[in-house]
């Protein structure tokens, strides 16, 4: 469903609305995705889907109701059952009128016709090479190729019409030797741009360096994160950002705005036109998101909002709100770490003694206001001696708060896009001292 | 959807040289309410109708699903996962699939006491209302949360073997939670156990929870925890309760037991197992008290269903009895790779997703101690309740899982309050640790609605049946030294 047909059923279903303000969501996808396991497809997918979710509003009271039924009967029974919704729905005071914005045009980049018209042959094509890849490096290997586009249009009866629709290619292998492992991956909107050859050469050397690992003793380390590993790491921290986590308490920084918590070399922020993943100009609300500073030069300059926090906390509207119905607040969605200015190989060649991290693997928060997560690393953790890589190590366990990471660390002068549960992040690789390992594993 | 449109996409597939093919027909209908400190946050009600079609070419799979139910549709659709197989096929390396060893014609329907129809959309935000202000039992309360969940489900799945099964299933859940902020510190009590109290059925499901009832103390016990001392760094004597072991035995048994992980299928993402199939009749996984099962016929059991998505019957089979490792979660496919049947674990999270290995119900069988006796012979250790972090490694061994609340134990006698409860160890270390499991009188079924597996993710609802359980000499208040 293409942005004028969404558009045209979005109008149409603002008419028939009968609540006092009405938002309309339709979302188009269109996904493919083949996934391997020694070296043949176990998983070979690809699936079309269109939503239409109605928030109606009815004196301060809302409902939401969404359907995948496009007939014209079923549109108005969804629009109906979200106003019935909205009358039974208590009140709320604090809720505003429906946004109205204008978002500006989103990079020309987000959307690939050749992604979106990807074919089965085409992604099995960017399979070869990572087969070729790890037969040729002794290995076994597991991983995906995905295709996908999406469209996304959100009308509102503020006036609010904005449409965007992004493409999305993938890579990700890990490759598997006798007693190591190896792991890589790209993004990008482009297919054409993948370099399947390349993930896979990276996985396999990974795997091949960390081969007989050694058993190194848990404790304080100097660490290099990885883009991956300091990407999903700081995932965990992005919800701070939240106006509602600020407002309820919950976010390290609840005390207050504009205070310094970390190194003057820390800027973090939130940019949905990034060149390495440019994303949607405008929030589910189809507001325009703003790019914002989150952490400037150490000190944390502001929360994200939406309509409703917006309202509540007197600020402006950042356009971060997430779809209806959301009880999790508005979020950051497009976080951006400014990079260093020196490469990672010469934060690996300054190292004395460290450990070189490709990713982490299941991170949880351990204690929420300290930002205390744990995790172990996987696919390649490395030591490095004297300024060089000079073993692979069998995987630890961490506990570190994330603030304190952040409060003396340095960073990459290449950032790269990483990605975690659909997620997208850019982020450089970091260097970070008193690492705090806590236990290792048996690989 | 009818026979005649399954019996569409089923020829068009086999006459583009499908060796074997199915269709999977779904309608979900998915109920949300969320009262956030006061406020309605979300009253959602979501429906979605499609359909899936399976196609085995030359030992491959390919997958297609569409939500547009007309001929065309359902024709490009067949002929799309037909397309997929044959390229998939192209590119292996070998053959790993095979179509499933026999067909059923049948029905199956979740048994309801009370039809959530039945429960005006004002009754069930009044009940939430009324139990989120109830959560806040002082001014250190800045977040109360009540919600209510309810999936409903129709399957029809129809095969070229002849399957022809027809399922009705229904879902709820509801929980409360408090999140208490004070001196630097926030803590959070959940109830009932850590996600809320989700099972097969309808209403009654919801009435069981007494949300109303348990509300205040909720609220209390989150404050209380904001001025409770610090869980200390040692090691001692565990006891683990109900909801806390159904995390332990999702994490570490279910989990690793999924035969597709052991196999390396998930390998990039979730991960593999150290339960090895060569170890399978071979490895101690946990002391003789410990009996694993699976069972997708488990009453109020989340995955409790008439057959799964490759049209299995539901069955009771052994993963780990008295101790050692005896069988797998298997899908057709990954059973026959060591000779076996599959026990119908395969899941899909709605029409729009590839069926896959998925944890269903597993259960650990329970003792023969009362609960109230796991503490007896207890002379110094911790008692912990409600799952709040939870992370393990990528073979599942090494696991530091942290609780919302504990309590001390001296000599036999639950004693003070403890915040920021965790612990850690090795997966069959750990197990051969437990010396006593609660009996049937606290075992429980626990079920969990948001477990992820797969790529692209999909979201599994499970349960993981559970008693309170004793373990020796376990590392407990890491995370904080």
């Amino acid at each position: 469903m293409n942005d004028l047909e969404r558009e045209r059923l979005a109008r149409e279903l603002l008419e028939r609305s009968v609540a006092d303000e009405t938002e309309v969501f339709v979302a188009f996808s269109n996904a493919a995705l083949t996934r391997f396991t020694h070296e043949v497809s176990n998983q070979n997918v690809a699936a079309n889907s269109v939503e239409v979710s109605v928030r109606a509003i009815v004196d301060q009271r809302t409902g939401v109701a969404s359907g995948n039924a496009f007939d014209m009967l079923s549109l108005q029974q969804l629009i109906e059952r979200a106003a019935a919704m909205a009358r039974l729905a208590p009140r709320d005071s604090l809720l505003p009128r429906l946004p109205a914005g204008t978002p500006a045009p989103p990079a020309r980049s987000a959307y690939v016709a050749s992604t979106a018209g990807a074919s089965p042959e085409q992604r099995a094509q960017l399979c070869e090479p990572l087969f070729s890849a790890a037969e040729d490096g002794g290995c076994w290997c597991a991983g995906y190729v995905s295709t996908s586009s999406f469209g996304v249009t959100i009308a509102n009866t503020s006036g609010t019409l904005s449409s965007f629709d992004g493409t999305d290619a993938a890579v990700n292998v890990k490759m598997i030797a006798r007693d190591s492992s190896g792991w890589a991956e790209a993004h990008t909107t482009d297919v054409a741009a993948v370099d399947a050859a390349a993930v896979g050469r990276r996985a396999v050397e990974k795997a091949a360096l960390g081969a007989a690992p050694r058993s190194v003793e848990p404790g304080a380390w100097s660490v290099i994160l990885e883009p991956a590993a300091f990407g999903e790491m700081l995932s965990y921290l992005t919800s701070h950002f939240s106006a509602q986590s600020y407002e309820e308490g919950s976010s390290f920084f609840s005390d207050g705005l504009d205070r310094t918590y970390f190194g003057e070399n820390v800027t973090i922020y939130d940019d949905w036109s990034h060149p390495l993943a440019p994303g949607m100009p405008f929030d589910y609300e189809g507001y325009p998101t703003q790019r914002l500073a989150l952490v400037e030069r150490g000190a944390v300059r502001n929360v994200v909002t939406d309509s409703y926090y917006a309202k509540k906390l007197d600020r402006e509207n950042t356009g971060h709100a997430l779809p209806a119905p959301n009880a999790y607040g508005p979020q950051p969605m497009h976080v951006v770490v400014a990079p260093g200015t020196r490469p990672a190989t010469e934060m690996i060649a300054s190292t004395e003694r460290g450990l070189l991290v490709t990713r982490f693997w299941y991170i949880r928060p351990v204690d929420l206001k300290k930002a205390i997560i744990t995790g172990m690393t996987r696919d390649g953790t490395f030591l490095i001696e004297n300024g060089r890589i000079t073993s692979g190590v069998r995987n630890l366990r961490f506990n570190q708060s994330i603030l304190d990471a952040l409060r003396s660390c340095e960073f990459s002068k290449e950032q790269l896009r990483t990605a975690s549960y659909g997620y997208s992040l850019v982020a450089p690789a970091a260097k970070i001292d008193g690492f705090n390992f806590t236990s290792t594993t048996e690989f | 959807m009818s026979k005649e449109a399954a019996a569409r996409a089923l020829d068009r597939a086999m006459a583009l040289g499908a060796q074997f093919a199915d269709v999977r027909f779904e309608t979900t209908r998915n109920e949300r309410i969320e009262v956030r400190n006061g406020v309605v946050a979300a009253l959602a009600d979501a429906s979605s109708s499609g359909y899936c079609v399976r196609a085995l070419i030359d030992g491959s799979w390919g997958f297609a699903a569409s939500d547009d139910p007309s001929d065309a549709a359902l024709d490009e659709t067949a002929a799309l996962a037909c397309a997929i197989a044959r390229a998939g096929a192209r590119a292996a390396r070998r053959r790993i699939g095979f179509p499933p060893p026999r067909g059923y014609v049948d029905k199956y329907e979740t048994p309801v006491v009370r039809d959530p129809a039945s429960i005006t959309l004002g009754e069930r935000v009044a009940l939430l209302l009324e139990a989120e202000r109830l959560l806040h039992a002082g001014n250190e309360v800045t977040v109360g949360r009540a919600w209510i969940d309810i999936w409903s489900t129709t399957k029809e799945l129809h095969a070229s073997s002849g399957s022809q099964i027809t399922q009705h299933l229904l879902q709820s859940g509801c929980g409360i939670q408090a999140m208490a902020i004070g001196d630097g510190d926030a803590q959070t009590r959940t109830f009932p156990g850590d996600v809320g109290l989700y099972q097969s059925g309808g209403w009654e499901i919801i009435e069981k929870a007494q949300l109303r009832e348990n509300a205040p103390r909720v609220g209390e016990e989150a404050i209380a925890l904001l001025h409770a001392p610090q869980c200390p760094s040692s090691t001692c004597d565990l006891i683990l309760g109900g909801s806390q072991m159904s995390l332990q035995i999702h994490e570490s048994c279910g989990h690793p037991a999924e035969l597709d992980r052991v196999m390396g299928w998930e390998a990039n993402f979730s991960g593999t197992s150290f339960l090895e199939i060569d170890q399978l009749d071979r490895l101690r996984y946990g002391s003789p008290n410990v009996t694993i099962v699976v069972d997708n016929t488990l009453p109020l059991g989340m995955a409790t269903c008439g057959y799964d998505d490759e049209g299995t019957k539901s069955a009771r089979s052994d993963i780990i009895r008295d101790g050692l490792l005896v069988g797998y979660e298997m899908s057709n496919d990954t059973a026959r790779a060591i000779g076996r049947e599959s026990n119908g674990c395969v899941r899909a999270q709605s029409w729009s997703y590839a069926p896959m290995i998925r944890m269903c119900n597993l259960s650990l069988l329970p003792g023969d101690v009362p609960f109230e006796h796991l503490f007896d012979g207890v002379r110094d250790g911790i008692y912990m309740e409600s799952n709040r972090s939870w992370s393990i490694d990528d073979r599942r061994l090494n696991f530091q899982f942290g609780c919302e609340i504990g309590w001390e134990i001296r000599n036999g006698k639950r004693g003070r309050m403890l915040k920021n409860p965790t612990y850690a160890g090795m997966t069959p270390r750990f197990w051969g640790s437990c010396d006593a499991i609660g009996d049937a009188s606290s075992w429980f079924a626990w079920g969990t609605p948001n477990c992820g597996k797969g790529e692209p993710i999909q979201v599994g609802r499970t349960t993981q049946a559970a008693a309170p359980a004793r373990f020796r000499n376990v590392a407990v208040g890491v995370g904080y030294s």
